[in-house]
């Protein structure tokens, strides 16, 4: 790599950017070097900004042939080293299903942005929460996956170092689920000074004092230390059922369960020190919205309106992550409720594992859609006022 | 008895028990292109100094992908089908001083990776691609491939194969690989000096080796060796006119021309330079 | 000009009359100059039929939720078809600057305060009708005055255009803001 110019990084202070900007100036934080991206609408900010930085600070950009080359180049500078992102809009994240697939399978930490826009198909340039469930299921097999959801220029930039915060942590792929608002938007985005902002980096076989003959490639621990390319370790990556120790002859049913069980346990049982929730005014409610990305600004202002002009005992809740979704949390939260309201930018996605968690905590769970524009708060309001008059 | 000398580079035992032999049939010349593979690497390491640490084999999917596939004592990863290219181009962007080595079969490279072949070859990216070419499908069952010749009865084509094949040397050419060469199974001597020469190129190195597949074309590997022998021609006496039906085989081109990572490090270094002015 | 929770502009015209880019000077002057919280947002293309196209800003002291404008403070009306889309999402009271060229229909009823400013014509004599947009930002100033400096404006007009254009753009504001001065008297 090039000598690491970390002195262009954003300064500390107060900057105005887009939500895009944001996310790029948040990988670069973070210790992201290698960026691949192909352009698309209205993703392709994000790679225009990187293109600029990258070099900047010694990292190198690529623009690939397509979504699909672009997602493999993450394995590839992950494996030799590097923090790596992409980012895409939905008909290229759906490109990117199987690479995110192999790296859940070889446990590679990488960042993947979508930036949702309205489908099936073209859809619209416009905004849109319709990926959400692709995000978790869109890859096929098992293998669970880490999903955030910002809602603020602020948040492109606090959660994409989140992102790879925890791809470097859980060694897995980690999506930011965005959304057409929340890139083009201008807003304040506050930088901290750099030594106040946590970065976390893979534990290698060298950091446990583990030589290259004892090394086992997925073995040690539940997120097994990872081997970079390049230091005599002699790591072979490989996405077929496989040993603790990567080979792949001998299959057996025991194996396989081993291997793709703790891949899946790996996030799952760790839900609790993955997952973020936000809530509002959950004392003593009676209601309870539950929204994430950028409708969360939207619900917060009519839960307010709601309380202040009409007396609803409403709360709020804001899932910051969406994937491992913390159904024991939101039960927890929500002891006995009369109505859910789940105003989501699609016919209804996250409402599944919310009714999953709360079925036998409420009367009703009510969903609000919206397609291809953000909900008003007039919106969200007309929908609670016919449910509670 | 004595051992294979190249066995030193494959990993003959895992915790979970022995990894070889090998998954390919008897007679397969995957094998053969494993040992000439390894052989130029051990060449490369002695003769140049370089460090056996820095070399990364990385393929994609089919029978010569898993020459990959957890049996090499290196740095290593078995990827997805046709998109090795894209994870070689990802690691040398991340640590340039990788020096990569495709596995690549004719479906892999030429079909699902063709995109990433072409745009591989004309970004000049410092690597060397090995793809092995036996005409098929081989791990799937013996399918028509881009480069079955026409005529050919394969499990999708029974009938006959109604496509003209890909020239896959004059394919990477075109797109702009710096070094491209074709050799067989049978031609020892000339693929490892081959190989060799790719790994020393400072660019994309395109290595064509013609491959036997008897299972699927039900000759024995002997049958096959002599028909590679036979159905090859040097490139001097293709180029005299003299090839007839034969396939051309040596360096079809070997430029000298600045690498992707060499580009990119310039504007790189332009850029620190010109901040550096305006201190 | 009235102070609300939140003070809501909406800036509108046609692809090319440069709206998107006034807006992003106002979120840059409100929060980087002006120690304000903004947000800039915008929207073109095929939205934009007949040549629609938006920029809003929504400003505060503190945190801002919805992003969008709900019911404008101020709309700038740059086409008839910009003013015919948006204003039915006005305040009581908003200011509505139109350029009284492109707009000639107004709405019969609706209490707002109507300030006509020829931002073509004043572009023209500065120099290039390009900067149509930098005379209606400086007409919008002069109504603003008292929520953010000039020099906050001035410095994000140099951040946001060519620096070849700044002194015409800057000379383009001087003129939009004068002219609302000695035209109209100003509310705060």
């Amino acid at each position: 790599m090039s000598p690491d110019r970390s002195t262009d990084l954003l300064k500390p202070g107060v900057h105005y950017l887009q939500g895009a900007q944001a996310c790029a100036e948040g990988a670069l934080m973070a210790g992201c070097r290698v960026y691949a991206g192909y352009p698309i609408t209205p993703a392709t900010e994000i790679m225009e900004h990187a293109a600029h930085r990258l070099p900047r600070v010694g990292g190198r950009f690529i623009q690939m042939e397509d979504e699909i080359s672009s997602a493999s180049v993450l394995l590839g500078a992950s494996w030799a080293g590097a923090k790596a992102m992409t980012a895409t809009s939905s008909p290229g994240f759906s490109l990117m299903q199987e690479v995110i697939s192999f790296a859940i399978m070889t446990e590679t930490p990488l960042v993947i942005v979508d930036v949702q826009r309205p489908g099936p198909g073209q859809g619209y340039i416009s905004t849109s929460q319709e990926d959400v469930m692709q995000a978790r299921w869109g890859h096929h097999g098992e293998g669970s996956i880490i999903a955030l959801s910002p809602a603020s220029a602020q948040d492109m930039f606090d959660f994409t170092i989140e992102a790879f915060n925890l791809a470097e942590r859980w060694r897995t792929p980690v999506l930011v689920m965005a959304e057409e608002t929340v890139a083009h938007m201008r807003e304040r985005v506050v930088v901290p000074p750099a030594d106040a902002i946590p970065i976390v980096n893979r534990t290698t076989p060298q950091d446990l004092g583990i030589p290259p003959q004892s090394y086992l490639p997925y073995g040690h621990a539940q997120v097994p230390p990872m081997a970079v390319w390049g230091q005599g370790y002699n790591i072979n990556h490989v996405s077929l059922v496989h040993h603790a120790d990567g080979n792949v002859t001998r299959y057996n049913p025991a194996v396989h369960l081993e291997n793709v069980g703790r891949i899946h346990r790996k996030i799952e049982d760790n839900v609790d020190a993955i997952a973020r929730l936000e809530t509002r005014g959950l004392d003593g409610c009676r209601h309870v919205l539950i929204c994430y990305g950028s409708v969360s600004r939207t619900g917060i202002e009519a839960v307010r309106e709601a309380r202040e002009q009409r007396g609803i005992p409403i709360g709020f809740i804001r899932l910051n992550t969406l994937w491992p979704f913390p159904e024991r949390r939101l039960r927890d939260l929500v002891p006995e409720v009369d109505a859910v309201f789940v105003p989501e930018m699609n016919l209804g996605m996250m409402i599944h594992p919310v009714t999953e968690a709360l079925r036998d905590r409420c009367r009703r769970v009510v969903p609000i859609p919206s397609l291809g524009s953000l909900h008003s708060p007039g919106a969200i309001l007309a929908r609670i006022y016919e449910e509670i008059p | 008895m004595k051992k294979h000398p190249m066995l030193k580079y494959l990993k003959e035992e895992a915790a979970a028990g022995p990894r070889l032999p090998l998954i390919l049939c008897p007679g397969c010349g995957a094998g053969q292109v494993l040992n000439y593979a390894l052989r130029a690497v051990d060449a490369v390491i002695q003769e140049d100094g370089l460090r056996k640490e820095d070399f990364v084999f990385i393929s994609g999917v089919g029978c010569s992908s898993r020459l990959a596939s957890h049996y090499l004592n290196f740095d290593s990863a078995w990827t997805l089908h046709g998109r090795a290219l894209a994870v070689a181009t990802g690691a040398l962007l991340a640590n340039p001083k990788l020096k990569i080595i495709v596995f690549t079969g004719d479906g892999d490279a030429a079909a699902i990776g063709g995109n990433h072949l072409i745009h591989t070859c004309r970004r000049n990216l410092d690597l060397t691609i090995l793809c092995v070419n036996n005409g098929l499908y081989g791990m799937t069952g013996g399918q028509v491939a881009p480069t079955t010749p026409f005529g050919v009865r394969t499990v999708t084509t029974p009938y006959g194969n109604v496509e003209d094949e890909f020239d896959l040397c004059r394919l990477a050419q075109t797109a702009g690989a710096t070094y491209v060469a074709r050799w067989s199974t049978a031609h020892p001597h000339q693929t490892i000096k081959t190989i060799q020469k790719g790994i020393r190129k400072n660019g994309t190195a395109f290595i064509e080796i013609l491959s036997q597949c008897p299972v699927h074309l039900k000759k024995t590997p002997a049958e096959m060796f002599r028909q590679l022998k036979k159905s090859t021609v040097s490139l001097k006496k293709a180029a005299a006119g003299r090839a007839g039906s034969r396939i051309p085989v040596g360096e079809f081109c070997d430029i000298d021309k600045p690498d992707w990572i060499t580009r990119y490090q310039n504007v790189i270094d332009r850029l620190q330079s010109d901040e550096r002015t305006h201190e | 000009m009235i102070r609300h929770r939140r003070f809501e502009i909406r800036i509108a015209g046609y692809g090319g009359q440069g709206v998107v880019t006034i807006g992003k000077i106002l979120g840059t002057a409100f929060s980087v100059y002006g120690g304000w919280n903004s947000v800039n947002t915008q929207s073109y293309g095929p939205e934009s039929r007949g040549g629609a196209c938006r920029s809003e800003l929504v400003v505060a002291d503190g945190d801002i939720n919805y992003p969008y404008v709900r019911k404008a403070d101020v709309l700038v009306a740059l086409s008839q078809e910009a003013l015919d889309t948006y204003v039915a999402d006005i305040r009581d009271h908003a200011v509505l600057l139109i350029d009284p060229r492109a707009v000639t229909r107004l709405p019969g009823t609706g209490a707002f305060r109507l300030v006509r400013v020829p931002t073509v014509e004043i572009a023209r004599q500065t120099g290039d009708i390009k900067c149509q947009n930098t005379v209606a930002l400086g007409a919008l100033y002069a109504l603003i005055a008292d929520m953010i400096d000039e020099d906050a404006l001035l410095q994000a007009i140099e951040g946001n255009v060519l620096p070849a254009t700044l002194g015409l753009n800057r000379a383009a504001f001087e003129q939009g803001k004068r002219y609302v001065r000695s035209h109209f008297a100003v509310e705060k």
